[in-house]
């Protein structure tokens, strides 16, 4: 039997190389990529999970890293702190299937267990001679930095701290985020010709470097400062008009933590009282636990089903001995005789409806307030944006965050903006990924043309890559720290990782969702073995296909009646990838395909 | 002609049941549907302790034979998981892809035991009490004038107290803040009912003062089952460790139903969620209280039947309020013993 290999029909397709393996750049196969490898989809930087997680299973962790590599110059960090939109979305959480891929662990698996010395991959362009100047070390400068010095260019950091890294490195506790896997990934990201130079401040103020200089100097500017800047906590009664971190024991969770990681010693009371949602508000708690807190509560305005952070970290938290409390606002602050806080006034709140992003409402209800007593506050409600430090007027949206137009500039010829700046406060992938994006926008503007595009990679796989008992595996779980050791340390990393068995276990859950599996229907007998075989209802005889607006094959017309099928169809969005349909094939007319989203030089 | 209303009722314990019996009476020709998790039809779940005295058939448990549900035109599920609920399409899934559609539905799942968090990774080595398995799991586990190490301290875990100290073993209590949970007691009159507990028979030990629990762990060859260790290095020795840090809702399959959720199902006091066609009952939700302007669970037998009889009537168009039936104060009698009206049933 042969194994007849996918080939796509469209003109715009070419072939690159023998074996089959093709490239297409037909918006049909970028779309089924799109709509049919979901965690890819959701993950911001673009990360070809099923390949990475593929590398693994064959034991190559080195090539896993790589493949995560070409999405994120960050991987050991990510796979340690990254928002998982990936695990949201993974296949094998949908209702029925069981719980998503750890696949934020199994990123951290390829970091981890990849060879020492292990040789790293760049594939680099000619040298341009032109010069851009990036402001901020954070995430999304760094992978802003990374691919424009691949794409030739000569790229100067500009970052105020004495330590790249921004948030990284300032804002995260290294229980969640070992340094020494930050500088390493950090080193790997800016060491081809990326001049990187610290406690170097750009600003107005005498002694700083201005925008319009930098402007002046290179042929681009990036901004990628972050967000940094406390949002006021709205109180009422004395307290709309009065700054509450000038009492005693009062703080705002970034500066507490960027305060902490400069080396500044902190403390805090007995009873820790942190108002917020956030990762910042969870971090700032558990670093509370560590600094000596006996009560340690995060108070939030919803519910914890509502917040965005991930079931792990509130799970983690709360073994600490964190405590969350819901539906309460705080009202103002209430003062000992020695104008010390003394305790907090919250309203209690009820649910209201949804805000953007799918965030929930909270009401606060006349006459319902109470005091919490505590004697510390941090508050980490949420950052904004600063502006102050360009003297270059740019245009802002309405969340007074820089708008861009549709060539990724600002409203100010040759200046750029990547990460929270433009987005206001949103994840370390996303700016990653944001970085990344502004890098090609930045380089074509620079070049004229765009010297990257997207295709898909179909390549023809000879037989099923999985087992159906792989199904019936449980989500692996990730040891950690024992509990007396890890609050007595600031620096103990409390996730120990997979070891090289249950890196496997999990893997090897992955569906594999960029395999593609057809059924030639010129060849099918229509004997229904496979639909027999079928562990979910995904192989349909249909009648018709719809198509959608951008020629992509849409939703499927089923029919039962015998003289009205079209055709015989695997339905790649209900398919598991189990394989069951091909060993079952009597005539061996299914195929299967491996359809990867990469770049090749336009 | 008009179609048969569909009620489904998940759950089978009090609340549960004293629904469906009500929505029975009160709506005579619709269809009602009881989904349990539970193999066993519903048991009395205060009666567990028992067990203990050698009360080990599990039919003697049974509060309605198979022919009530039968009589009743009750439809009992059993062993069935609920792993959806689609509240605007009014429909649940369960865990073997089966589809129902629901009028109404009431939530009356319950509360299982709660672990504290810091606890979890000792669970293999700690017995629980929520089902009738448990408690006989928990009887083998104690030799004759055993020891058992009573982990928290809530009235559920008083009450069995006091049926093993009554039958010859000894106990110990590693107490916390949820010693005496759900009664909140004021600090003063902390110390007064941890002598009365001490009066009844039981080691009281406070965690905090001994450095906090720090590790669970089996007993050497020849010795107690376990061994509790504590942070100033001290230990305890038993044959059972039994946490009991009172109850956490179960609602798991409710999680992006739609229906708003914190610790457990929040109903206006006429016990509906914010979905008009989905009620909740029981320790698995939290009812707003006008006079306290907050969301408060009710806990005890009385208050939970209160409860599926009041959705039950609200669902069929009564459209009364919550009253709590019952004291929830915690008391010392006259010779010094504690009692909890939580300990009252029936």
């Amino acid at each position: 039997m042969g194994n007849t290999p996918f080939r796509p029909e469209a003109a715009a397709v070419s072939q690159t190389a023998d074996g089959g393996v093709f490239v297409s750049n037909d918006p049909r196969d970028i779309g089924w990529v799109k709509e049919n490898v979901p965690c890819q989809h959701a993950c911001p930087a673009g990360t070809n999970v099923p390949s990475y997680i593929r590398s693994i299973v064959e034991g190559r962790y080195g090539e896993s890293y790589e493949v995560n590599r070409e999405a994120n110059v960050l991987p050991g960090v990510l796979g340690r702190i990254c928002s998982r939109t990936c695990e949201d979305a993974c296949r094998h959480g949908w209702p029925g299937n069981g719980d998503p891929v750890a696949i934020c662990n199994l990123k951290r698996v390829a970091a981890d267990l990849k060879n020492v010395g292990h040789r790293i991959t760049e594939s680099l362009f000619a040298p341009t001679g032109k010069r851009i100047a990036i402001v901020g070390a954070g995430p999304a400068g760094v992978a802003a930095a990374h691919d424009l010095s691949l794409f030739g260019h000569d790229v100067v950091i500009y970052e105020r701290e004495e330590r790249p890294g921004g948030m990284l490195r300032y804002g995260i506790p290294e229980f969640r985020l070992p340094r020494a896997i930050l500088d390493t990934e950090l080193h790997n990201a800016l060491r081809l010709g990326v001049h990187l130079r610290t406690g170097v401040e750009v600003g107005n103020e005498p002694g700083q470097i201005r925008v319009s200089q930098l402007l002046a100097d290179y042929d681009a500017v990036l901004l990628a400062t972050g967000c940094t800047a406390a949002l006021p906590i709205p109180l009422r009664d004395e307290w709309e008009k009065r700054e509450p971190t000038e009492v005693p024991g009062i703080e705002y969770g970034l500066d507490f933590l960027v305060a902490m990681h400069r080396g500044i010693k902190k403390t805090v009371g007995r009873r820790v009282a942190v108002i917020g949602a956030g990762f910042t508000a969870l971090d700032c708690a558990r670093v509370a636990v560590r600094l000596g807190g006996a009560e340690v509560t995060i108070h939030i305005r919803t519910a914890e089903e509502y917040i965005p952070v991930t079931q792990e970290e509130i799970f983690e938290a709360k073994r600490e001995g964190v405590r969350i409390k819901g539906l309460r606002s705080p009202m103002k602050f209430v003062l000992d005789a020695e104008g010390k806080v003394a305790g907090i006034e919250f309203a209690q709140n009820r649910l209201g409806g949804w805000r953007e992003k799918g965030r929930r409402l909270a009401i606060p209800i006349e006459g319902s307030e109470f005091i919490e007593p505590c004697d510390t506050v941090i508050i980490a409600i949420g950052q904004q944006t600063m502006h102050d430090f360009t003297d270059t007027p740019l245009q802002l949206d309405r969340w007074k965050n820089a708008r861009l137009g549709d060539n990724g500039m600002t409203s100010q010829p040759g200046v750029f903006a990547a990460g929270d700046y433009v987005s206001g406060a949103s994840t370390v992938v996303q700016s990653v990924g944001h970085g990344r994006h502004m890098a090609r926008r930045i380089d074509a503007w620079l070049l004229g043309r765009e010297r990257l595009r997207q295709v898909v990679r179909i390549e023809p796989v000879a037989a099923p890559l999985r087992e159906r008992a792989d199904d019936f595996i449980p989500r692996q779980h990730m040891p950690t720290a024992a509990l007396g050791k890890r609050v007595k340390s600031m620096a103990r990393e409390v996730e120990a990782g997979f070891d090289e068995a249950t890196a496997q276990e999990e893997a090897k859950r992955c569906y594999l969702c960029n395999l593609r599996y057809q059924i030639d229907v010129d060849r099918c007998i229509y004997c229904r073995a496979c639909i027999e075989v079928a562990p979910r209802n995904c192989i349909k005889l249909v009648g018709g296909v719809e198509i959608d607006a951008d020629g992509a094959y849409g939703k499927l017309i089923e029919t039962k009646e015998w003289n009205k099928i079209g055709a015989i169809w695997i339905d790649n969005n209900q398919c598991i990838r189990c394989g069951a349909c091909y060993n079952a094939c009597p005539v061996k007319c299914i195929s299967i395909s491996r359809c990867e989203l990469t770049e090749v030089e336009a | 002609m008009a179609t048969v209303r569909h009620h489904i009722v998940i759950g089978s314990g009090v609340a549960g049941n004293q629904a469906a019996e009500t929505l029975r009476e009160r709506d005579p020709e619709s269809r009602v549907t009881i989904i349990t998790l539970s193999r066993l039809p519903f048991f009395n779940r205060y009666d567990l302790p028992r067990v203990f005295r050698g009360e080990r058939d599990w039919r003697n448990f049974i509060i309605y034979p198979a022919e009530y549900y039968r009589k009743n035109r009750i439809a009992l599920r059993r062993a069935t998981r609920v792993v959806n609920v689609d509240s605007t399409a009014q429909t649940l899934t369960l865990e073997h892809k089966e589809i129902l559609h629901f009028d109404s539905l009431l939530v009356a799942s319950g509360a299982g035991p709660y672990l504290p968090e810091e606890l979890s990774e000792f669970r293999p080595l700690l017995h629980g009490f929520g089902a009738f398995r448990d408690a006989i799991e928990v009887a083998d586990a104690l030799p004759k004038n055993g020891h058992a190490i009573l982990l928290g301290g809530d009235t559920i875990g008083l009450d069995l107290a006091r049926t093993l100290l009554d039958i010859g073993h000894r106990v110990t209590l590693v107490a916390g803040p949820y010693t005496f949970w759900p009664h909140e007691v004021a600090a003063e009159d902390r110390s007064k009912y941890v002598a009365a507990l001490e009066r009844m028979g039981i080691v009281v030990v406070d965690a905090n003062q001994r450095g906090c629990l720090t590790t669970i762990e089996k007993g050497a060859k020849g010795l107690s089952a376990r061994r509790v260790v504590f942070g100033d290095g001290s230990d305890i020795s038993g044959d059972v460790v039994m946490p009991f840090f009172g109850v956490a809702p179960s609602l798991d399959f409710m999680l992006g139903s739609g229906v708003d959720i914190e610790r457990g199902l929040l109903v206006s006091p006429d016990l509906r969620t914010t979905n008009p066609n989905i009620y909740a009952a029981g320790d698995v939700c939290q009812i707003w209280t006008d006079r306290e302007h907050r969301y408060c669970f009710y806990h005890g037998w009385k208050n939970v039947r209160a409860m599926g009889e009041l959705a039950a009537r609200n669902i069929t168009g009564a459209n009364e309020p919550w009253v709590p039936t019952q004291d929830e104060s915690l008391q010392l009698t006259k010779d010094g013993k504690i009692h909890s009206p939580f300990w009252e049933y029936q």
